[in-house]
């Protein structure tokens, strides 16, 4: 069953709003209604959530309503899978990405922004967090199934870890399993093309595209 | 701080509010916005450095509840540090309102400087957040620590070790950490100033790191400084906390480092100023800071010279400048570099906008910190001539200029000219600035003199 126009542009709009209380109270009229849920995630969360991107990315917004919109988008989730649950199936995810802040690296927002935007965006994302060992991306990668590896660095002295990292999964034969892309303030497209990264991004809207384009 | 304090900040670490650091970051964002709203902060594109008491006392007072109701999260133990309001006022209260930098004939008293302060600006330069190559590393710091109207240097960093990758938490780090103070001991004792304050060894990013970086003989002294850093927003860590241990042990200058991000959790400038506030006092009161380093950064083009960066950086220290005692020093950040005419425009705008809000001065931050070996002394003087020349302005006479010097360089802000590295424009035999860097910087001295900044 579709929705209405009219709760539909209210879900969109309290997304985009970050307004929680009330994106969550559309989301649960509308299944309520008989709203398939997969049409709820795809018809109207990634594309609200995709105007948050943008105007986030193009300076018009900033974190706080990024944030916002994630977390209304979080409480939105728990109703739709539930539903998806009950019809007995499951929401399979676009892909799989494991990311992480690199060794010795505490630095970690950049990152959070990308792990809203690819879970905005129906990935799966495993997120490792700051300061992580090469071994815990390689070992989060095979455990999860991973499809992307997603390292960052803000500072040019842990940046070397990035490289560490990529080596040492061609050491134990996993680095063609998996796509590996490179991001954060001191890395360059140029840097991460000859550390034989798969990909680069400045940004997270960037990063979103890749991860898509590593997945189909 | 009360004293010794620290035993009883561990203990609330380990047994304050548990919260996962998402939902801290989510809570402090809307409380930020909450506040931003309740005591009608509004930033004014028109006017970058607002003659507005009111306004700073209003960001003071935000910043002041939001700290007192978040805390800091220590990363450590996931747990909120808490403080009551009284506990944090009686530790504004006990600021001494300076501190002696530096020893012997080079020592400098900075100060807590107050709104349109007619007392200098005491000046900090080196190639803080800038790497450096090991090459060109000791010629950048001389460049720097030689500038006569430079009182104190920042070690900065250098990314290897005999041309090896030092990375974080290895030995090289150990050993990079005490090269770099040697080499900033030596850049000072070549400069004939053997007594200059060093603010930090910017290498290091452990505590075993910093600790490393001290040796009376040849490296870092009690009268130098490292910083104690804080994560965006409102965090620390038992690294740092362990960093402040070490300095009450040798009795070393602490400075609180905080890197705020505009368009980060705080959002637009008027909740950035507001959480900056609170910043600074989690330095007063976790770290007993000596002095304060503001290091504001714009979330996209790392910088703190574009409107919002400005109006926020001087909403600050007006606030902290009516409200406390504490000594507070800005750190100019620029996106271009040198061999560019912008460079100066931005620091230009930076120091005339800070000096009057109640800042001390520290830079250039240039290139965003992106680009190796950037970073040259002609910028630190600059800085400092136009830090001096602001001392008899207004917050309306600085909003005028900047005004003006806004449109030489607010274009290059998303495309900017990162200029060229230290050796192209510097004589690296006679360590003076090339004949183009130098004919730049006195033709950007005299567009200010003609704009009505009375530059010596």
């Amino acid at each position: 069953m579709t929705i209405s126009e009219e709760l539909k542009t209210r879900l969109s709009n309290a997304l985009i709003d970050g307004d929680a209380e009330i994106a969550e109270a559309a989301a649960v009229e509308a299944l309520d209604g008989g709203a398939d849920p997969l049409a709820l995630i795809n018809d109207v969360m990634i594309p609200a959530l995709t105007v948050v991107g943008n105007q986030f990315q193009n300076g018009e917004v900033f974190l706080p309503e990024l944030m916002l919109a994630g977390d209304a988008a979080q409480q939105v989730s728990k109703h739709v899978e539930a539903a998806i649950a009950a019809q007995g199936k499951t929401s399979e995810p676009k892909g799989v990405v494991v990311i992480g802040t690199v060794q010795g690296d505490i630095h970690d927002i950049g990152k959070n922004i990308v792990v809203t935007m690819l879970k905005a965006h129906g990935f799966r994302v495993v997120d490792l967090g700051r300061n992580v060992a090469s071994s815990s991306f390689l070992t989060a990668a095979i455990e999860n199934n991973a499809g992307v590896v997603a390292m960052s660095s803000l500072m040019t002295t842990t940046r070397p870890m990035i490289e560490n990292t990529i080596n040492l999964f061609g050491e134990v034969g996993e680095r063609a399993k998996y796509k590996m892309i490179v991001g954060g303030g001191c890395v360059t497209e140029d840097w991460a093309s000859t550390i034989g990264a798969d990909g680069y991004s400045a940004d997270a809207v960037g990063a979103v595209e890749l991860c898509k384009q590593f997945s189909q | 701080m009360r004293s010794n304090w620290l035993p009883e900040i561990v203990k609330r670490a380990q047994s304050g509010p548990y919260m996962k650091e998402a939902d801290f970051d989510l809570k402090l964002t809307k409380r930020i916005k909450e506040l931003v709203r309740e005591y009608g902060i509004r930033y004014d594109a028109n006017n970058l450095c607002p003659a507005d008491d009111d306004m700073a006392d209003r960001v003071w007072q935000a910043g002041l509840q939001l700290f007192v109701e978040m805390g800091s999260y220590c990363q450590s133990t996931e747990r909120c540090i808490r403080f009551t309001r009284d506990e944090v006022l009686e530790i504004l209260a006990q600021e001494p309102g300076a501190v002696t930098l530096g020893m012997g004939k080079d020592a400098v008293v900075m100060r807590h400087r107050g709104v349109e302060d007619p007392q200098r600006a005491i000046m900090h330069s080196g190639p803080t957040g800038l790497p450096s190559s090991e090459k060109y590393h000791p010629l950048i710091l001389l460049s720097c620590a030689q500038e006569p109207l430079v009182d104190c240097l920042g070690a900065g960093s250098v990314s290897t070790y005999h041309g090896e990758r030092i990375l974080p938490g290895t030995p090289l780090e150990v050993l990079g950490s005490r090269r770099d103070a040697s080499v900033a001991r030596e850049a000072i004792r070549m400069a004939g100033r053997p007594g200059m304050h060093i603010n930090d060894v910017a290498v290091s990013l452990t505590c075993a790191g910093k600790m490393a970086a001290f040796d009376t003989d040849a490296g870092l002294r009690p009268s130098d400084a490292i910083l104690v850093s804080q994560m965006v927003e409102l965090k620390t860590d038992f690294d740092q906390l362990s960093r402040v241990a070490h300095l009450y042990n040798i009795g070393a200058v602490r400075v609180d480092l905080m890197t705020p991000l505009l368009g980060g959790v705080g959002g637009a400038a008027p909740g950035t100023a507001v959480v900056s506030v609170a910043d600074h006092l989690l330095g007063a009161v976790l770290y007993d800071a000596d002095y304060h380093m503001f290091s504001l950064t714009h979330l996209h083009y790392v910088n703190n010279t574009d409107p919002l960066g400005l109006w926020t950086q001087s909403m600050v220290g007006q606030a902290l400048a009516r409200n406390t005692k504490i000594v507070c020093l800005n750190d100019i950040y620029v996106v271009s570099g040198p061999g560019a005419k912008e460079l100066f425009y931005e620091c230009a705008a930076g120091a005339l906008v800070t000096t009057v809000s109640g800042f001390n001065m520290q830079g250039a931050g240039t290139t965003g910190g992106f680009f190796p070996d950037r970073t040259t002394g002609l910028e630190a003087r600059f800085i400092a001539e136009v830090s001096r020349a602001s001392l008899n302005l207004t917050r309306q006479d600085a909003a005028q200029l900047v005004k003006e010097i806004l449109p030489c360089y607010q274009a290059t802000i998303t495309s900017p000219n990162r200029g060229k590295p230290f050796n192209e424009v510097y004589d690296v035999e006679t360590v003076q600035p090339t004949t183009e860097w130098l004919d730049m910087y006195h033709a950007v001295k005299e567009d200010l003199r003609r704009i009505g900044l009375k530059l010596a």
